[in-house]
């Protein structure tokens, strides 16, 4: 066979400043992803500018700090008995010096449980559970779900449909009742929550991981960088992937507001943390049944929740706003 | 030889039994008699038929390991119990709504299963059960007894106890089972409610089964008993009245205090035990109970973390928290299956130690492992006493606690919630409370409890809440009265031979069931036969497993399972 009519392989260099070229050129889409820099800057720029995202981000930084700071902001351990160490009696109201409680009794700010616990070191401590909860579970979603979907959407033909249907299957449960059936099968627990709420959710990143890969590999500089002769896990996971990005980091952080009250839902029947680990969906659980007589104690918790779940709604909303040019448009 | 025979027989039996007045009794007949004092009625006698065909259940000898020998219908108003064994606890046994009669053509019509449609005698007939909503009865004006002073009952369920306090407060309901012990303050400082204490006997114990490490070492199991302050539960999680439980069995069943009381909390001694039992350091272990209200353990997630606590700080043990569904945790504690503690208690079905004692600490009860002779053989011994020695309930108890196969924890005060306005508002010992005994001025008494019944059909249930919905519609030979004492109710009296191994009943004359069929010998054999007799065609049931009748007789007869 002869060689002479063989083209002259471009060098790496060239390969990617002929990329960069294309990509710069690429219409919309291409220009989302310009130069990382400045669309982040651009982005960031933006979100200050969403008073809500604001709000949003400094709750969740708050509990960020909260819980990275739980030893030293709660009085006590969340799951010391103060029977027999404090004068204090079982599902005591708030006491709080400046607000007129006396000084001889100890203080407890948002009072003590139906186990003579310290409610407010428990619902400190109890930031830590949840955050750590939302994060595992959506990145666990967000990794599997966007692997499943980008490679559905970059192979298409029977694997997309493949994986693309079993998703559609999963979607078609409501979700909670989808996490109880699988905690049902691996047994209550924190972990098996955390595992049980990534399978409901991962469908939802799946999906948008898909529709963007669609459109993305039909751009051209997808196409020079096939015409280059990269390989399809390369176009796969540093051009395609990279570029679709924005949608998910929305998605994720509201997920996570998701991922926390379906743990505290799982919580509350019992099915997620169990006692006497202080979350705020077992918290709630523990003393439904005081919703009258002690309604500090399940007020307190679901506070917690909603405060919680509101943060990472608003964040997620301003980033969505941030991110997304074309409601700028 | 096992086996059920319809018979056609005894003629010449009742004919005997007529000519001496319908009242075919033993002649050996003074051992002990059922008390007479039963509900005020109205009664027609009339002689027993001639042409009486009685039936008998006979379980071919005593070879089955069961306690019945033989039930016989003598005429159309009289019963013969045989039993393998003297049972001095006989009527309070039959007192238990688990043996309501009904007509032994219902049992046939339904198959030996009527779930959602009992017949029987009691003071309201079954109009209707809504399935997740409410059960309706209606006043049965043909009733022998005092009759309901209201048309129409209506027995609704709410799992949470602040719903169910929410509808007594607001009028919904006239009465609910079991407030949370933190609503006593409020019910009693509202002058539209009433609270009732229901003094039931029961027992709230740590259980542990001695075949899995280590508490197959005496020495653990006593440091567990020494390490939990049992004072600090009682104090903390029980309403005022409730009794740190010096004995298994609360002091107001006889013969229940007898001997030594419980260990007291003694931390130091614990460690040492414990350490001399190989673990100064502690064993990791858990604790497991099921999240259902019970009146011995009205916060059972709250006990549990308060004694994981007390045995982490006190013996340095690493315990995990386990909440168990209900029926699977019944099953694998009782199995003596659950490799850890166990919070479990217990409820009297009917006032006698053997309830207590006999059921739990018997021979092949496996419940806690390897029983120990030390205290299972007096309790036998006790069993077969028709007058029992107090010693021998003495020398039990003590084994008990030198064996410590369980921590006994407190004997519960609960209650029941009323309006004000009801008149005759009770909570019954034993037994279920009676909506007929009550009035609230009104067409329709409403109530309310914890949970749906299982089936209506309450010769094979064993919760509170079927056995309430039931206890309205069947009734049994004997019942407890409000204070808890046995009254004849369908029967006028059981009579017992010397030895206590024969029990001749005479039924109430006039009785008319829901379906106008008159009450008959027949119908009390029948009924027995439907839950005792495993190879009966009767025997069919909810679930088949006819729980009392197993345990109380000791054995179905025909039971190849």
């Amino acid at each position: 066979m002869s060689t002479e009519n063989t083209p002259r392989r471009p060098s790496l260099a060239a390969k990617a400043a002929l990329v960069e070229q294309l990509e710069t050129q690429a219409g919309d889409v291409g220009r989302l992803y310009e130069r990382p820099t400045s669309q982040w800057r651009l982005a960031a720029r933006r979100f200050r500018e969403r008073r809500s995202g604001m709000i949003g981000l400094g709750i969740v930084a708050t509990l960020l700090l909260v819980a990275l700071f739980a030893p030293v902001i709660a009085p006590y351990e969340p799951t010391e008995i103060l029977i027999g160490k404090e004068d204090v009696t079982r599902r005591s109201p708030p006491c709080v010096h400046v607000l007129g409680c006396s000084e001889d009794q100890p203080q407890h700010i948002l009072g003590v449980d139906g186990n003579v616990r310290d409610v407010f070191s428990r619902i400190v401590y109890g930031s830590r559970v949840s955050l750590r909860l939302g994060f595992f579970t959506v990145t666990l979603a967000l990794v599997v779900g966007t692997t499943l979907g980008a490679i559905a959407g970059y192979r298409g033909g029977w694997l997309d449909n493949g994986i693309m249907r079993i998703m559609d299957v999963v979607l078609g449960f409501p979700a909670l009742l989808l996490a109880i059936a699988i905690v049902a099968v691996l047994g209550p627990g924190l972990t098996n929550a955390l595992i049980a709420i990534a399978i409901v959710t991962l469908p939802q990143y799946a999906r948008v991981v898909r529709s963007q890969v669609l459109a993305l590999k039909e751009s051209d500089y997808v196409a020079a960088s096939k015409a280059l002769g990269s390989s399809g896990a390369r176009v796969l996971f540093r051009r395609i992937i990279p570029n679709a990005l924005t949608p998910l980091v929305v998605l994720a952080t509201l997920g996570i507001a998701t991922a926390i009250l379906e743990a505290a839902g799982l919580s509350f029947l019992g099915l997620g943390a169990q006692p006497p680990t202080p979350e705020w969906g077992a918290m709630l659980a523990e003393e439904r049944n005081q919703v009258f007589t002690s309604p500090h104690l399940v007020f307190f918790p679901g506070l917690a929740i909603m405060i919680t779940v509101l943060g990472f709604n608003l964040m997620g909303d301003g980033l969505r706003d941030a991110l997304d040019p074309t409601l700028n448009a | 030889m096992r086996r059920l025979r319809w018979l056609a027989f005894l003629a010449a039996l009742a004919m005997v039994a007529a000519a001496c007045g319908g009242s075919a009794q033993p002649t050996t007949t003074t051992g002990a008699t059922g008390g007479t004092e039963g509900p005020t009625t109205t009664t027609t006698t009339r002689a027993p038929s001639p042409d009486f065909e009685g039936a008998v259940l006979d379980a071919g000898g005593c070879d089955y390991g069961g306690k019945v020998q033989k039930i016989t219908a003598v005429d159309e108003f009289t019963v013969v119990f045989d039993l393998c064994s003297p049972d001095p606890a006989f009527l309070a046994k039959i007192a238990f709504g688990v043996f309501g009669i009904q007509p032994a053509e219902h049992l046939e019509a339904t198959g030996g299963a009527p779930i959602t449609n009992p017949i029987g005698t009691g003071p309201y007939k079954l109009v209707e059960w809504v399935q997740g909503d409410s059960v309706v009865y209606e006043r049965f004006d043909d009733y022998y007894g005092e009759k309901p002073a209201h048309k129409t009952a209506v027995l609704r369920w709410a799992t949470e106890g602040a719903q169910r306090l929410l509808e007594l407060q607001t009028g919904n309901v006239d009465g609910i089972t079991f407030p949370s012990t933190d609503d006593y303050p409020v019910i009693e400082g509202d002058p539209n409610l009433a609270l009732v204490n229901k003094p039931e006997p029961n027992i709230l114990y740590v259980g542990m089964t001695n075949t899995f490490k280590p508490f197959d070492d005496v020495r653990v199991r006593k440091a567990i008993a020494l390490a939990i302050d049992r004072q600090r539960i009682v104090d903390t999680f029980y309403p005022p009245g409730s009794e740190v439980a010096s004995h298994f069995t609360p002091c107001s069943v006889k013969f229940g205090c007898e001997g030594d009381p419980w260990y007291d909390f003694d931390p130091a001694e614990a460690k040492r035990l414990l350490a001399e039992a190989g673990f100064p350091d502690g064993f990791a272990t858990k604790i497991g109970y099921r999240d259902v209200f019970r009146g011995y353990l009205p916060e059972p997630g709250a006990v549990a973390q308060d004694i994981a606590a007390q045995l982490e700080e006190n013996l340095g043990l690493d315990i995990t928290i386990e909440v168990v569904e209900s029926g699977e945790f019944i099953q694998t504690t009782t199995q003596g299956n659950y490799e850890g503690l166990y919070l479990l208690g217990w409820t009297g079905d009917y006032p006698h130690i053997t309830n207590f004692l006999d059921f739990h600490f018997n021979a092949d009860n496996p419940q806690f492992g390897k029983n120990d002779p030390s205290y299972y053989e007096p309790l036998a011994e006790a069993s077969k006493q028709v007058d029992p020695d107090p010693a021998l309930y003495a020398e039990a108890n003590n084994a008990i606690k030198e064996f410590v196969p369980m921590v006994p924890v407190v004997h519960s005060v609960t209650a029941f919630a009323y309006r004000a306005d009801v008149n005759g508002a009770y909570a019954p010992p034993w037994g279920q409370v009676q909506f007929h005994l009550m009035d609230n001025g009104k067409d329709t008494f409403v109530f309310m409890q914890g949970n749906e019944p299982i089936s209506l059909y309450c010769a094979d249930e064993s919760d509170g809440e079927s056995l309430r919905a039931c206890a309205q519609v069947v009734e049994a030979l004997y019942d407890y009265d409000p204070a808890g004492e046995v009254v004849p109710q369908l029967a006028t009296e059981c009579v017992a031979n010397a030895d206590l191994t024969q029990w001749t009943c005479s039924l109430r004359q006039g009785v008319k069931f829901h379906d106008g069929s008159d009450l008959d010998a027949n119908d009390v054999v029948a009924s027995f036969t439907a839950g005792l007799d495993a190879s009966s065609p009767l025997h069919v049931g909810n679930s088949g497993a006819f729980d009392y009748y197993s345990y109380l007789w000791d054995s179905l007869i025909g039971d190849e399972g």
